[in-house]
């Protein structure tokens, strides 16, 4: 059988976000893959240090659409640990509440593409319109569809009232009534079944390995959350339940996503009925100190780390983040190998991948 | 065949989509749209500059107070500023129709002048104490006291203060 070098992207290879992959392929097969790294590269890091600690709040929230909220929440932890401020504990729920609707709506909007890879575009169509309601939810509580703008240091910008509780309990049962049916089209549909089941598999002892995070490991059974291992904010106070897989393929990955927005609905539901009272903030602008931090969150592709030096200054000295997509990416040559050249798109958007986190 | 039950329910449903730019298109209260500035509740603080990632705001000397500029082509509608802002000056608004022709994109300001006033105490020039900056300052005082240390400057309110004066 005669084999090729056959490029894939750097364009449009799962999602719009660019990446490039050298594939040698074995006939239909896939024998090895090359990723080459790069093509969104903005400086971030860079530019954060030439702005001050308020504005990095706006230009960290940028870094990525679909985890927006994470990256301003785990840099103001960062910031709130340097300057030893203790939150109200009104604004932790509200922390928590943000960055689970977050989680509902990036978990879908993956899930949707999974769908649309396999060219189930109708079950895409589905998932996308489920997703507004998430969508126009973000819109209603914080103002904006992508970037919610919830944090600022040492507490939260929004608030819930008797109405907005309400009015969000109101969409979350909404959603959680259509997941419920999304979810068995997902586990039970046999076109969707023949095209994910098998498909790019990750055995447990290669995601511990590789030190993947997020739903790419729990799928291949690896019991890992920061949520759960490294409580912050207010999930020491709230049950979150682990999602697992067994199978590691492109299903159990899509599978656990669909069930951590599940998860992500009961966590909402215990903010609103145990959140307490209070400010939800510290009433001034804080002075940071000179110090170091390392904070970390679950951010809705996995474990997010960030780095942050200061001196005293309004700027930060240095800004560093390590983010879930950059360890999961070293997943693909497992998963790709001995894969059909039709799956590479399907398996590469698995992983949920976000270029402009890894790449900034 | 488990798609069937939700394919029936679109159908009698009809269009999930908006008819915009054919009718008017749903736009929650809270949306966060385009800035809008309240000369009167400026404190000529300027944080609002100081913080702005985009360094949309600016500010420009006049030689009876100070020009705030706005361009709203270069807002990210991040509301940072009506966040930073305490004498509540700033805010956003659920405005997003800025689209516009190519040789407007420079009118696209929010701009007004907010001018400096005179310290009713000393005579010296001082800068505006704007109403919801001193409620917060001074919680309580009545509307005839407050009209009072709204004309002063701050240090003439805080000799008042040691001389006894109330508040």
């Amino acid at each position: 059988m005669s084999s090729y070098r056959i490029p894939v992207g750097p364009l449009h290879v799962a999602l719009e976000e660019p990446m490039y992959f050298k594939v040698d392929v074995s006939g239909e097969t896939v024998t090895a893959v090359e990723i080459v790294a790069g093509h969104a590269h903005r400086g971030i890091e860079y530019l954060v240090a030439k702005r001050n600690i308020h504005q990095n709040l706006v230009l960290t929230e940028r870094v990525c659409s679909l985890c927006s909220n994470s990256h301003p929440f785990t840099y103001c932890m960062a910031l709130e640990q340097i300057a030893g401020i203790v939150l109200p504990e009104r604004a932790e729920y509200l922390r928590v509440i943000a960055d689970e609707i977050k989680r509902i709506a990036s978990n879908l909007f993956n899930v949707a593409i999974t769908a649309h890879l396999v060219g189930f575009d109708t079950l895409f169509m589905q998932v996308m319109e489920l997703r507004e309601i998430m969508q126009d939810t973000k819109e209603s509580i914080f103002g904006n569809r992508m970037d919610l703008g919830a944090n600022r240091i040492g507490g939260v910008r929004y608030d819930l009232d008797a109405d907005g509780r309400d009015y969000l309990a109101a969409q979350l049962r909404h959603v959680a009534r259509e997941l419920l049916e999304i979810r068995k089209i997902y586990e039970g549909d046999a076109s969707f079944l023949r095209r994910t089941r098998g498909v790019g598999v990750l055995p447990a002892a290669d995601a511990a390995r590789l030190g993947l995070v997020g739903p790419v490991a729990r799928a291949s059974g690896i019991a890992a959350d920061v949520r759960i291992k490294a409580p912050y904010a207010a999930y020491d106070r709230l049950a979150v339940e682990m999602q697992t897989g067994e199978d590691g393929d492109v299903w159990s990955r899509t599978l656990v996503r669909l069930r951590e927005a599940g998860t992500a609905i009961a966590i909402i539901d215990q903010c609103l009925k145990d959140m307490p009272g209070g400010p939800v903030s510290i009433p001034s602008i804080p002075d940071i100190p000179a110090g170091e931090a390392i904070a970390k969150s679950e951010a809705p592709r996995g474990e997010l780390i960030y780095y942050l030096r200061t001196d005293g200054s309004d700027k930060p000295e240095r800004l560093k983040w390590r983010v879930p997509s950059f360890n999961n990416w070293s997943a693909l040559p497992v998963m790709l190998k001995g894969a059909r050249i039709a799956d590479i798109a399907l398996i590469v958007g698995s992983i949920d991948p976000c270029v402009s986190c890894t790449e900034r | 065949m488990w798609y069937l039950p939700v394919l029936i329910r679109n159908l009698l449903k009809g269009p999930a989509t908006e008819a915009f730019p054919f009718a008017e298109a749903w736009t929650p209260p809270r949306m966060r749209g385009r800035i809008a500035f309240d000369p009167g509740s400026c404190a000529l603080c300027r944080v609002c500059a100081r913080i702005c990632p985009a360094g949309a705001i600016q500010f420009e000397k006049r030689p009876d107070g100070l020009e705030f500029n706005l361009w709203h082509n270069s807002c990210v509608f991040c509301g940072l500023c009506t966040i930073y802002c305490e004498s509540e000056g700033l805010h956003a608004i659920p405005d997003w129709h800025l689209s516009h022709y190519q040789d407007e994109k420079f009118d696209l300001v929010e701009r007004a002048v907010v001018r400096f006033e005179k310290c009713s105490g000393c005579g010296k020039q001082k800068m505006p104490a704007p109403l919801p900056l001193m409620r917060k300052l001074y919680p309580g005082v009545d509307a005839k006291e407050m009209e009072r240390l709204r004309a002063l400057c701050p240090q003439c309110r805080k000799a008042g203060e040691q001389k006894g004066e109330t508040p």
